[in-house]
């Protein structure tokens, strides 16, 4: 699926979890639940998920479910979605008895949680904070929101700042930590030509300046119109390191390890690391040492290495 | 496509396009309706529904999304939930938009105004390929300009004044043309003090650090930003219920028309070969995605037949628009 996806990295310090929470046909939480050694619990949050294309611990679906809410109150899609989440957070005792229950027996519990993707429960519905204030209460939770964009929807310079506005959009709501992903980047490569900046900017060696420049460059209505504008955001994205993408290819190990590093930065998990004894995880000590010396540019030569290789064996 | 594929044509003044985006709950299918009312009473009004999941529309609609696809259907078949099916709903009817262009063009003649209702999740229309197919094949064929619906009561707190706002910029830099935001609702709550921030940035700073702290220091620096944003945005108060502000709304309409004639039309038929052939790229691609899920669905046979996923399929291949047959000159 397409749509934006919201996914938040729930983390408990001291025995208590992690969780990242996914949306809906992401790939992440399949990746992670079946390849990643590290213990985990993996949560449904999406009352309106399709077929889970993971084996999940919790399903909140069994607490509610989208289609029986919109059968049986006639309410349209919305609007039983919205009531889904309010009966949740209303019912979150549900949730919290049953992450405990599973999280018991972990040193270093980590959860994940897929989250819907409405984005009216990120911007003026309030029962996604809520919801997630409750938890961090009760369970002592360490967060980090996730953001999936899919990357082939960025291409161009306006775009991809559409796609800073809908983070930012999102992050002053939750007021969580926030790590923002470009997805499907496999997809982005195939086409190369039709991107108007490099793929540095996509992992995040961000370069205002050539931002700008070609804002400014492209030959659009909008450019003229916008540019003071467009100045005074792409200084706000450098001013505060906001938005910066992290790029995702799901069918490499690497990349995927290597966001689910940058969360584990930003939630705190990285404190844990002399509990985690396995050596490819990238909280183990190891790879922390690693990690510090490889900047993007480095990444990126790999991975670009890596999707030759994998061109060549289609 | 018949007129558009030639760069000579140029892009008539008429009809005006309007694509009504909004958050569920906006109050976008209301505003439709009372626009349809009011303006059919001195124009020629079309009236185009692109969600496949709004059970009743009050308004008169000229092309139904729901008359060529089921979505009940498609989620039967598809194995899909509620969101996967509006998205492959849309998917499908993208597919075969040119068929709404031609039926748009046979008409254009006779045609002041053309509204259309985008569906209420409104990701599915923003961040899918489906979306931008239908946007730009719009805007290299008539003026087109985007209305995007906010719900005034829910932007009482600046954050989520904010943050819908932000949610805007989006949406203006995704679809790159003229743009509206009407504040709905206003026989609830006025939006004067919507005004009032979006022209002072001191004022919205100030109501910002009353909330919460957290991001009361990005929240102001990106006030200034905005308020840069806010200059440039045309705006108007309107209330879908009373029909108030009715005017100003048909004003912003003419001046975003004018804007679109004078710095887009240009830029636009330059652009119009390329973005021709980048949609009939997207279309393709489009209907691979499809006959992959039907493969997909055959394969894992889930809840339909083979047979039944054959002809679901020779009906996509099939798939006709059809055009209701509503006098444009018959509405209450």
């Amino acid at each position: 699926m397409q749509l934006q996806q919201l996914h938040t990295v729930w983390l408990q310090r001291l025995n208590m979890s992690l969780a990242i929470l996914h949306v809906c046909g992401c790939p992440i939480p399949r990746f992670f639940g079946a390849r990643l050694k590290r213990p985990r619990t993996l949560i449904n949050l999406d009352p309106a998920n399709d077929e889970l294309p993971y084996e999940c611990d919790i399903d909140v679906r069994e607490l509610v479910n989208v289609e029986d809410v919109m059968n049986e109150l006639e309410l349209g899609p919305n609007g039983a979605l919205l009531y889904a989440m309010e009966y949740i957070e209303v019912n979150l005792d549900w949730l919290i008895t049953r992450i405990r229950r599973a999280t018991a027996e972990f040193a270093v519990p980590y959860l994940f949680i897929d989250c819907p993707g409405q984005v009216e429960l990120y911007t003026h519905n309030e029962v996604m904070t809520k919801i997630t204030q409750q938890l961090t209460k009760a369970l002592d939770l360490r967060l980090v929101a996730v953001h999936l964009i899919d990357s082939t929807l960025c291409v161009d310079a306006y775009r991809y700042l559409s796609a800073v506005f809908l983070s930012l959009s999102a992050m002053m709501q939750l007021e969580l930590p926030h790590i923002n992903v470009l997805s499907k980047i496999d997809m982005v490569m195939d086409h190369t030509d039709d991107l108007s900046f490099s793929l540095d900017y996509y992992a995040g060696v961000s370069d205002l300046s050539q931002l700008l420049w070609t804002l400014q460059t492209t030959r659009h209505p909008m450019s003229e119109k916008f540019k003071e504008f467009n100045r005074l955001i792409a200084e706000l994205i450098e001013d505060y390191g906001l938005v910066s993408f992290e790029p995702l290819d799901i069918q490499d190990k690497e990349c995927a390890l290597r966001v689910l590093g940058r969360c584990d930065t930003a939630n705190g998990h990285i404190m844990n690391s002399e509990k985690v004894e396995d050596p490819s995880d990238p909280v183990s000590g190891v790879r922390l040492f690693q990690a510090g010396f490889s900047d993007a540019g480095e990444f990126l030569d790999e991975y670009l290495e890596r999707y030759e290789e994998r061109l060549q064996q289609r | 496509m018949a007129a558009s594929s030639s760069a000579d044509v140029k892009i008539p003044k008429s009809p005006v396009v309007i694509l009504m985006i909004g958050m569920a709950g906006s109050g976008k299918s209301t505003l439709m309706h009372r626009m349809v009312v009011r303006l059919s009473k001195h124009k020629k009004v079309y009236t185009v529904n692109l969600d496949p999941a709004v059970r009743n529309l009050a308004y008169p609609v000229n092309i139904d999304i729901r008359d060529s696809v089921n979505y009940k259907e498609v989620m039967k078949h598809f194995g899909l939930g509620p969101n996967g099916a509006i998205m492959t709903s849309l998917n499908l009817f993208a597919t075969k938009f040119d068929q709404v262009l031609n039926i748009l063009n046979k008409r254009a003649e006779n045609l002041d105004v053309v509204l259309i209702d985008t569906p209420g999740q409104i990701e599915v229309f923003n961040w899918s390929a489906s979306g931008q197919i239908i946007c730009d094949a719009l805007a290299v064929s008539y003026p087109t300009i985007v209305c995007y619906v906010v719900d005034t009561a829910r932007c009482v707190k600046p954050v989520t004044f904010m943050s819908n706002m932000l949610y805007a910029c989006s949406i203006l830099y995704k679809t790159k043309l003229p743009f509206i935001v009407s504040f709905n609702k206003i026989d609830v709550i006025s939006h004067d003090f919507l005004k009032e921030w979006m022209e002072d940035f001191e004022k919205l700073g100030d109501a910002l650090s009353r909330e919460t702290s957290y991001v009361a220091s990005l929240s102001k620096s990106m006030s200034l930003a905005m308020e840069e944003f806010y200059r440039n945005l045309r705006s108007v108060g309107v209330s879908a219920v009373t029909g108030a502000g009715g005017e100003d709304f048909e004003k912003a309409i003419q001046e975003a028309c004018t804007e679109f004639q004078e710095s887009y039309v240009p830029f636009l038929v330059e652009q119009r070969r390329d973005l021709e052939e980048k949609r009939k790229a997207s279309v393709e691609e489009q209907m691979k995605t499809f006959e992959r899920g039907l493969d997909r669905a055959k394969a894992t046979n889930k809840r339909g037949r083979d047979t039944d996923l054959d002809q679901l399929g020779e009906d996509v291949q099939n798939l006709s628009i059809e055009e209701r047959d509503y006098m444009m000159d018959c509405m209450d």
